[in-house]
């Protein structure tokens, strides 16, 4: 009785989900395509670890429409909906804190900065402890990725 | 006019008169008057408004929502603490429970003797009043944000008769700014927004008093650019009114490349300083523009202990006022001469470094010291400004000369009668304090410099470092107008953007307590 009872609600649930699933796939937009041309490339180009993943323009700037010439930076949700938490980010280079070095928990703003005030995804990043540790910066770090 | 301001309603009302209307228009634009209520839109309400993310902002902004106030705190930069937040964390507080607790003998009056001094006696002393009043007070408010102060004895700072600094425990202002941020964010009616641009004060109809601002949200402050201030036109406008007034805590313009040229030509656009990148003048300005009274603008102090070798505060400071200043020398390049006391206050020394400057902006003047004339405490440091290359290392005088491009021959025979005398016991030519009495029992080995080398190097260059000058306001924090003598009603300031406390010349560690004291003061008084 048991079993059968189980293999009714499973089924029943199948097809409510199926169904569902139809019905989401009708409702939504089809997620605008932006084509990747070489021009494009080089006006914006991206970085390398994450040219790797072969990511679309639309992967970042959901919901912006079609034309990149209209997007808009993603804020820190957007960086984070990937790399998580800039907890995590500063807990990740925790060894660095032994010496005050960790740029992200630094004795000055902890983990709390903006990623795009050292970050830039399609130009040079800037790393923010230059404009005051210009000097001993680069004993600490390698270049901002 | 009997209003204080032109309000942009009446200077469209001007050009609508004649055939020169459009003319009048862009006339209007370049005065950027202030609107009034009647011009704007409110989108959002609130009691208060702070203008700033700094010990004066947060202190202000932490005291007036904690009263029941609705407070909305409006930042342009990404980080909160503008440069409170890269500050070196000291605090001075005459007759302190720290002194107190330490067995310390301080006094007010010794202390605002002390800011005379410095400041050369133009001062406002009801100002340094009030702080004499009132710091301790700010000191506890402080504490009960979260700051954690280091329980020593407190330390002395130049030109303090007694020792009266308390530092953070992290020795950088962050120790305050960190806690009192999350002090005020968890406040109930209390907002932080960063890159939040205050662009102009909104008056009321009459135009006497301040009932909001204008702003921008989501504005990128470019540092690439001569004047953000009036080149920046990023962002989304905003208005928002403020029930019982607004609080300028904007901070000071050390960094602002035309204003601060203006005050003193011999800070060029390219001149680096010690401040972070957003100091600039434009909030102040904007305040001047509504009546406000200024006072001591051109007074700029600059660090003469500052290196052209790095960016920004960095690690010279450390080095040659802990390393090579107290017994070390400082030459002039080309002729390999001293040319000023190397203790002496700030701005002599800056001063002195500028007639150089002047002549030949690339030759800048080297300080010159050995292992003895460094304080045990900074011995840490030595490597890093080495490896940095801050600091440089030579073996011979010869070699010193031959890197810096220093005559050798003349180099030589200055170090040598700089140890002459001080061993036979004559007063040097510059008078320096360090090199008589009871000072020279702290001097390591037997000559200031050791002619047995390693010599080490730092060049210098004075760099701005905190802008004495501001608005005037009175001991309740109101700012006053030059319109009428009285406070523009709906305006407070305090910290960097004020002027007159601290005179021709702000005392070391003396910042915080300005900041701390009149932030709080006007959290309370509006």
């Amino acid at each position: 009785m048991r079993s059968k009872k189980t293999l009714l609600a499973v089924g029943f649930f199948l097809i409510i989900s199926v169904m569902s699933l139809i019905g989401s796939e009708a409702n939504t937009p089809p997620t605008p395509e932006v084509k990747i041309t070489p021009e494009l490339k080089e006006k914006f180009p991206m970085k390398p670890h994450h040219e790797k993943l072969a990511f679309k323009c639309t992967d970042c700037h959901e919901g912006q429409g079609d034309d990149p010439e209209n997007f808009k930076a993603i804020d820190d949700k957007g960086c984070l909906s990937c790399h998580k938490t800039k907890q995590f980010l500063a807990d990740r280079l925790k060894f660095m804190d032994a010496l005050h070095t960790n740029p992200h928990n630094s004795i000055h703003d902890g983990p709390k900065l903006y990623c795009d005030e050292c970050h830039f995804e399609h130009k040079k990043s800037d790393n923010m402890c230059l404009s005051c540790h210009s000097n001993d910066v680069k004993l600490w770090m390698r270049p901002t990725p | 006019m009997s209003k204080e301001t032109m309000s942009r309603r009446d200077a469209l009302k001007f050009g609508a008169l004649g055939t020169v209307g459009m003319a009048m228009l862009s006339a209007s634009n370049a005065m950027a008057a202030a609107p009034t209520e009647k011009d704007v839109k409110f989108d959002e309400e609130y009691d208060v408004i702070v203008i700033g993310t700094g010990f004066a902002g947060l202190a202000a902004a932490a005291k007036a929502a904690e009263r029941g106030y609705k407070v909305l705190i409006l930042e342009k930069m990404g980080r909160v603490g503008g440069n409170s937040v890269i500050n070196g964390g000291g605090m001075a507080v005459p007759n302190s429970t720290w002194q107190k607790k330490y067995g310390i003998q301080d006094s007010g009056e010794l202390f605002i003797a002390d800011c005379l001094k410095a400041g050369l006696g133009i001062n406002h002393v009801e100002l340094l009043e009030t702080i004499v009043k009132r710091a301790q007070d700010a000191l506890d408010f402080s504490i009960k944000c979260g700051a954690k102060w280091q329980d020593v004895k407190p330390a002395w700072f130049g030109g303090h008769s007694v020792p009266r600094s308390l530092v953070t425990d992290n020795m950088s202002g962050s120790g305050v700014i960190k806690p009192m941020h999350e002090f005020v964010e968890k406040l109930p009616g209390c907002k932080i927004m960063t890159r939040a641009k205050m662009d102009d004060f909104v008056m009321s109809a009459d135009g006497m008093s301040v009932v909001g601002v204008t702003a921008r949200i989501n504005y990128r402050f470019d540092p690439k650019l001569l004047s953000d201030d009036v080149e920046n036109k990023s962002g989304e406008k905003k208005v928002y009114k403020a029930k019982k007034g607004v609080v300028l805590a904007s901070g000071g313009f050390s960094m602002d490349k035309i204003f601060r040229k203006i005050q003193d030509p011999r800070l060029v656009e390219d001149m680096d300083a010690t401040n972070h990148d957003g100091a600039t003048a434009g909030a102040l300005l904007k305040a001047f523009q509504i009546g406000a009274l200024p006072v001591h603008i051109d007074w700029i102090q600059q660090g003469p202990w500052a290196s052209p070798d790095e960016r920004g505060f960095g690690v010279a400071p450390l080095l040659t006022q802990q390393g090579l200043f107290k017994f070390g020398l400082a030459v002039d390049v080309k002729n390999g001469k001293r040319f000023m006391n190397e203790m002496a206050d700030r701005k002599t020394r800056a001063d002195a470094e500028y007639v150089i400057l002047r002549k030949d902006p690339k030759s800048y003047p080297v300080a010159i010291g050995t292992y003895n004339t460094f304080e045990e405490q900074i011995y840490p440091i030595i490597e890093k400004g080495i490896s940095g290359g801050v600091m440089k290392k030579f073996d011979t005088l010869d070699a010193f000369a031959a890197n810096y491009k220093i005559p050798a021959d003349a180099l030589k025979a200055t170090v040598k009668k700089y140890n002459e005398d001080v061993k036979n016991g004559v007063e040097d030519e510059f008078k320096k304090q360090t090199l008589k009495g009871d000072s020279l029992k702290e001097l390591k080995g037997g000559d200031p410099i050791d002619m047995k080398g390693p010599f080490y190097g730092i060049r210098l260059v004075p760099k701005p470092h905190h802008t004495m000058g501001g608005l005037h306001i009175n001991v309740k924090a109101q700012v006053i107008s030059g319109n009428t003598n009285k406070p523009i009603p709906g305006l407070y300031a305090a910290g960097e953007v004020t002027g007159g406390t601290h005179g021709a010349s702000r005392l070391g560690t003396v910042a915080i307590t300005d900041c701390l004291t009149f932030g709080l003061i006007a959290g309370e008084n509006i």
